[in-house]
């Protein structure tokens, strides 16, 4: 509203000035008039940045580039990648039922036997390719080897030395070891070995192209351990520090043969499919029940929680 | 918040303003003896969110249990910092439950948003804190601040002009696992009593 009275103001007055001046037009003896007078806006002594800014951040690059003078080449967002490692365990060695809980001397202790042999064909000839490639390996010091590799990389997790952990571990157990401890603390001991370990299992997968040959030994391994894991807080979620427990387990070591500079490392863990199921954790965990429609009830006696399968995978 | 100020005033100001930030950049480079500044701090640092790294050492079997805390935020929200703070202030101490039922239904725009924090912020607690049920968490601190302005024209009378900011915040939750603690009731009637008996308690030191 101010706005329009002010114009009319000012045309008023113009008209006033005018008419003045055409009374007086001979006489130049008043201020000259100015010819326009700026009513509507007062300069802007403040616009805000982003006004008439869009748009503008695409050509920025390439300008400056030609005005630098260099040619601005294009950008590959690719890197060259070397693989270290197999993405997983070829040819599993499958674990006998009751493999710590039968003698050899009974019947099915027997049966066992006559099946480790019959496996044991194609881990022959692994093992024969595995020493073309490496002169020095041997099955019975090579099990020490793989223990020796397992207990340190288990007090590199502990302490969480990234970098030993790395030398120690291939690139796929990594991740699989790490994955959610990096908030909290793990405390691992190994008390002792119940038996000593044996190489059970060996294959020699190749990756890609033909001659890229790469190890997996798979050792059986039954030790006495602890494990006790704090969350963030420190609260105790799983294990206990004292009570130690019987652990059966089948390492795959991992080495790539090619390589002159290759290192065995652990490759991952076979669990089998009779394994005893692990301790729980201390914390309650809610299961999400059965999507009810709105009309029903839950009905607790028929509802059974489902179990996972009995299956054999590696860790 | 429209100012209608000239807009010579306003460089000035900001002239002044910059001086000031640049002397006291100058002053905070002595970390050792003036340990009040805050040398570190950006525009683009969470340091709400760092707090969730921090690792404490594990506890022996003795020792009361640690209560979890959870931090939470979320970052410019197109509302204002006061109008918010009224919400913040609200939902202190309460349990998260009970906060969340007041935030659903109350008719202000920024209790939608944040009973969506606080829902994020108990499944974070549930399942990256470790923290047993999720309804055992209360609310301990409960925050709004300022966020990043965009600054726009708001054109006045007689080609005036000011400058409006478009305002944004942020809000910072954090919730700690286990009951609320009971703020204990105060009534008039006891302070009167404390008063009193203050009055009484009064002796003269150091007489004959």
């Amino acid at each position: 509203m101010a706005t329009p009275m002010r114009r009319t103001l000012v045309a008023l007055h113009r008209a006033t000035c005018s008419s003045l001046m055409n009374a007086e037009a001979s006489l130049d003896l008043r201020h000259p008039l100015p010819l326009y007078l700026p009513v509507r806006t007062k300069k802007r002594y403040f616009i805000p940045p982003a006004v008439g800014m869009k748009g503008m951040k695409d050509a920025n690059i390439e300008e400056r580039a030609r005005k630098a003078g260099g040619a601005h080449r294009q950008q590959y967002f690719e890197r060259p990648i070397n693989i270290a490692s197999t993405s997983g365990v070829f040819d599993p060695y499958i674990p006998p039922e009751g493999d710590a809980r039968l003698s050899s001397l009974s019947k099915e202790g027997l049966k066992q036997r006559a099946e480790q042999i019959k496996q044991s064909a194609g881990s022959q000839l692994a093992i024969r390719k595995i020493k073309e490639h490496d002169p020095q390996f041997s099955t019975k010091s090579f099990a020490e080897q793989a223990q020796e590799i397992f207990i340190e990389a288990h007090t590199a997790l502990t302490q969480f030395n990234k970098e030993k952990l790395h030398s120690l571990l291939t690139e796929r157990c990594y991740p699989e070891m790490t994955r959610g401890n990096r908030y909290k603390t793990i405390s691992w001991r190994f008390l002792e070995s119940l038996e000593p370990p044996k190489v059970v299992h060996a294959r020699c997968p190749d990756m890609i192209s033909k001659g890229n040959l790469y190890g997996q030994v798979t050792v059986r391994m039954h030790s006495k351990q602890t494990l006790a894991i704090y969350d963030r807080f420190g609260r105790l979620m799983m294990g206990s520090e004292e009570q130690p427990k019987d652990v059966l387990e089948y390492l795959v070591i991992e080495r790539h043969l090619i390589n002159p500079y290759g290192r065995w490392r652990l490759h991952g863990k076979i669990v089998p499919s009779w394994a005893p199921a692990k301790d729980p954790i201390i914390k309650t965990v809610l299961i999400p029940g059965p999507d009810l429609k709105p009309g029903e009830e839950f009905e607790a006696l028929n509802h059974q929680v489902p179990k996972p399968e009995a299956v054999q995978w590696s860790k | 918040m429209a100012t209608a100020m000239t807009g010579r005033g306003m460089a000035f100001i900001r002239s002044i303003s910059g001086e000031l930030q640049s002397r006291l950049q100058v002053l905070g480079a002595g970390p050792l003896q003036l340990s009040c500044l805050h040398t570190s701090t950006s525009l683009e640092s969470k340091h709400w969110e760092r707090n969730n790294k921090k690792m404490f050492p594990p506890q022996k079997p003795d020792e009361p249990r640690r209560p979890a805390e959870v931090y939470h935020s979320r970052r410019q929200i197109k509302y204002s910092k006061d109008k918010m703070w009224y919400l913040a202030k609200m939902i202190r101490g309460m349990s998260i439950d009970q906060a969340i039922a007041q935030l659903q239904f109350n008719d202000k725009k920024g209790a939608k948003i944040m009973k969506e924090v606080l829902e994020e912020a108990q499944e974070m607690a549930v399942k990256n804190h470790n923290v047993e049920y999720k309804s055992n968490l209360y609310v301990a601190e409960s925050n709004s601040g300022k966020g990043r302005y965009l600054k726009r024209i708001r054109y006045h009378g007689r080609g005036g002009f000011g400058i409006m900011d478009k305002v944004n915040c942020h809000y910072f939750v954090k919730l700690v696992e286990g009951p609320p603690p009971k703020v204990e009731e105060r009534t008039s009637f006891d302070q009167a009593k404390e008063y009193v008996e203050y009055l009484k308690s009064r002796t003269i030191v150091h007489s004959l």
